[in-house]
Parts: C-alpha cells; structure tokens; sequence
C-alpha cells in the first residue's frame, strides 16, 4: 500500500516517467549549449584595412558587408597614379616591385600557428555550373581552387574551409580572428613551403560579394585569399549570409 | 534646316541608347576570365605570369603581369583561339618537326589563331601580330600591362567567356646569349629569327570565381544555439509541470 501511495495509479507513475525523461532530454540540451565552443570569431573591422603601404590594394571596403559592389578601384592595379588613364603604357617603373614568386606546385597543406590551423591533404576545389566555387565536401579538410594559381605563384591562389559542420567547429573556426601580419605557410609539393604574410581579414555578405577583389588580378604578385563563412546563419537557406576573406602575400 | 536638327536628334538619341542596346544584346557574352601563364613545353623558359580579361559585349578589358622574360627585348603577346583547336597550351608532342622546340605554328592546334594582338598602343588586330615595336620589352625581364577597351568580334568574346581562349606570350632565348638570334628564321615572319617568335608562357583563359563560399553548416552559430537552448529551457519547464502534477498525485493518495 505505501508503494501504491508514493505514484499513486498509472497516471501518476506516467506523469513521473514524463518529468524525468523532460528534466533528462532538457537538461541535457542546455548543457550542450553551454558547453559549446560558442560561436565563430568574426573579424575586427580594425583587420579590414591593410596597414602595410606597400602592398596597399586601395581603399579597401569596410567590414560587415556594407562594401559596395565590385570596386575595381579597390584594385592594386587601379591604386596607380596614372590610375585614371586606361592605356596599355605598363610604366617600367612599376615593374619591379612583383615580390617573391615560386614555380607552380600543388598545395598540400596549411599551417596558420596563430590560429591554430595545421591541416593536411587539401583537397581540390572547382566552379559549379553558376560560377560559384565549390566548398569542400569533407569539413575536416581545407580546399584549394584548381583553376586559379597555385600557392606561391602569380595571381590569387584560393584557399577554402568550413567553418563549421552541423556537429560543431571545423577547419576555419578560427579564421575570423586571423590579424593583420600573421604567418601563413603552405607546403607544397615539391618540397618547398610558401610562406605568405596577412594584410587584411575582411567580413562581406555574400549578397553583395566583391568578386574582383577577392579572386581578382593581383597587380603582379603572388598572393593568397583564405575563406571561411561568418555572419549570421540562415536556417531557411541552410547557410551562412557572410563570408570571411584573409588576403595576403608571399613573403618567402 | 529643321531636317538637320531632327536627323541630329535622332542620331545624337541613337548613340545615347547604343550603349545600353550594345549592353543587353551581348549580355551573354559578359564574364570575367584569368589565365596562369606557364612554361611552354620544351623551350625552357623560366617565367611566368598571370593575366585577366574581363568581357563586356564586344569590349575587353586586359591586365597581364609576367617575370622571368627575356629583358630588353620585344615580346609579342596575343589571345589566341580557333573554333577547331584544343583550347589549351602545347605539350610536348605538338613539336612535328621534333627539333626538341615549339614554335608558334606547332602549337597552333593546341591554342588556334591570333585573334587580340596585346600590343601597348595602336591596333590590336591580328595584323599586329608581329608588330614587335609595339609590344612590351620586359624591362627586368618583367611585364606590367594593361589595356582596356579592345573591340573583338562576338565569336571571339563568346570563345573567350566560355574559357576556350589562350593567352601567349612569345619570345625565347633559347641560347641564354641574351638577345634573339640563330639561324632558325620564324615560321611567322622569315626577317625575324624564330626566338623572336616562339611560345615562351602561355595559359588558358578561364572563368574566374563568381560571388562566394557556402563554407558552413551552422553547428557552432549563435542562432542554432539559441534554439537548442530554447527548446531546452522549454523541456525543463515542462518538467515542472508535470513534476508538479506527479506530486500532487502522490500527496492524494497518501
């Protein structure tokens, strides 16, 4: 009878099972919540300028995605005195300032100490049939774009990473609080390592992302665009609105 | 008079609107393409470069950066396409003659013909081909260019945007004695020797990346945070209504 009396009848030992299962599965909801490694870093609007005069690609537009369509005039070459005069007189002047370059070599792998980022076997990365480039399949791997450059060679070579998988941070968690100057250094095959220096980290929104800028001509030299997502996800779309780009320069 | 006014109106309206009509019917040929610029196989030049050709109906607009050419000396650079070629850089056994070198007829199958001169000033047309005062002579060995506002045919545009068009730029000195020269005259013109003229760095021009990434699935982002922590919180408070509701039932039957 006293058993009897501690749940009273069936309802009452459901109602019990119930609170138990609810305190179990909520309990637990919250604890990985706080748990979590929180959200990605996102850039410091201080990182999106260059700080560098050398290298300096412009005005480069502000952080947050508030930069306005495609500014060629954030291009190196456009940042020219004689900017304002289309013609094809390459000054002999301008001509010696390209910087370190390598011979092609595949990248196969990435190292970012200050971030953290030591990863291995980048995969290769291709356009969709939009144009858009393709992130890597594996979340656990950095990818590189085929098409382009490879690291250390003329032009922009590009480098992509999630940032996170549906389970939690992946290879460019960290990206977002990548500074000005910092090493990064990418081996490639042939043995050498190509070693760039950060001039910027910049936040766009994909709705208005500066194509040229990011993935194009360089003005001669070789340099490197790093890209992970940021921003705030969309969970209609399934994806996040910005994109995360460190652009920097081969140093060695 | 008043004829005159009127035929000015209407042609002063037309060139107003030829740039907008120009722009929607060659909408399809829009794009922006670049080009890594290698080696060519076999003739040994340790150079390299990148360029960049963004198409606007029947306007294209050229960046190119190359180092490691032969300083001082003109270096003809074209864009190169033929409908029957491959829409790539010669290898190795495009060399039909076999003499262990490329020169520019031999890779013809491979890139096609001249269709863009990338000289500095005047004509850009496939007769400057060989307009070597014209072109760049890499001081240093290095070349900055830029030209905008070259007029190509539709056929050309189309080819370029679709990626089937390939940059070259010539000259080699396959003898390091600093300057063209040798016995081999040029299959393109026999007053030059063939240095003057073979393939040095050549690379195909390809669409560039369009808009960005989708590099993420959300595990880590605030907002899917919040929900699991909403839903948590909304457990945990069920729970204490049916904790509730269990106590009371105990207490009854006490």
């Amino acid at each position: 009878m006293a058993k009897r009396s501690m749940f009273g009848d069936r309802r009452g030992t459901l109602a019990a099972a119930v609170t138990a299962l609810l305190l179990l599965v909520g309990g637990a909801l919250v604890v990985k919540v706080l748990a979590a490694p929180g959200a990605p870093p996102q850039p410091d609007t201080s990182q999106a300028q260059p700080t560098a005069l050398p290298p300096a690609p412009g005005p480069g537009p502000a952080a947050g995605g508030s930069s306005k369509a495609d500014p060629t005039s954030a291009g190196p070459t456009s940042a020219r005195p004689t900017g304002s005069t289309p013609k094809g007189t390459s000054p002999a002047a301008r001509a010696n300032d390209f910087g370190p370059l390598l011979g092609p070599s595949d990248p196969v792998a990435l190292r970012i100490p200050s971030i953290g980022v030591d990863t291995k076997g980048l995969v290769s990365l291709r356009l969709d049939r939009t144009g858009k480039l393709q992130a890597p399949t594996d979340f656990d791997r950095a990818g590189w774009y085929v098409g382009g450059p490879t690291p250390g060679e003329f032009g922009p070579a590009i480098i992509g990473a999630h940032v996170d998988s549906k389970a939690g941070p992946a290879v460019f968690f960290e990206l977002g609080s990548l500074e000005k100057g910092a090493k990064v250094m990418v081996a490639r095959k042939d043995g050498s390592t190509a070693t760039f220096m950060v001039d910027r980290v910049a936040r766009y929104s994909k709705a208005d992302f500066p194509t040229r800028t990011v993935y194009g001509d360089t003005g001669g030299r070789a340099e490197l665009r790093l890209i992970t997502c940021g921003g705030a996800f969309d969970r209609a779309t399934g994806h996040y609105v910005d994109n995360i780009v460190a652009f920097a320069h081969l140093v060695g | 008079m008043r004829t005159t006014s009127k035929i000015a109106a209407v042609a002063l309206g037309t060139t107003t609107l030829m740039p907008f009509l120009g722009a929607g019917i060659a909408q399809a040929a829009d794009g922006s393409t670049m080009a890594t610029l290698r080696p060519v196989a076999l003739n040994g030049v340790q150079a390299s470069g990148t360029a960049m050709v963004t198409v606007t109906g029947n306007r294209i607009d050229v960046t190119m950066a190359a180092s490691g050419l032969l300083p001082d000396n003109p270096h003809a650079a074209h864009i190169h396409f033929a409908a029957a070629a491959r829409h790539e850089c010669p290898t190795a056994s495009d060399d039909k003659s076999g003499d262990g070198t490329l020169n520019t007829t031999e890779g013809g199958p491979a890139y096609g013909d001249i269709v863009v001169s990338l000289t500095k000033t005047g004509d850009t047309s496939p007769k400057s081909g060989l307009a070597v005062d014209r072109f760049d002579t890499a001081p240093g060995g290095k070349i900055q260019y830029e030209r905008g506002s070259i007029n190509v045919s539709s056929d050309v545009a189309q080819a370029i945007v679709d990626g089937k068009s390939v940059v070259v730029v010539h000259g080699v000195d396959h003898n390091n004695d600093g300057k063209y020269d040798g016995n081999t005259k040029s299959d393109l013109d026999p007053s030059l020797p063939t240095e003057a003229t073979d393939p040095a760095i050549c690379g195909v021009l390809a669409a560039a990346p369009a808009g960005g990434m989708d590099t993420g699935a959300g595990g880590t982002s605030t907002t899917n945070n919040e929900g699991m922590l909403a839903l948590g919180g909304g457990l945990l408070l069920a729970a204490a209504g049916t904790g509730v509701f269990t106590a009371r039932k105990a207490r009854n039957r006490a």
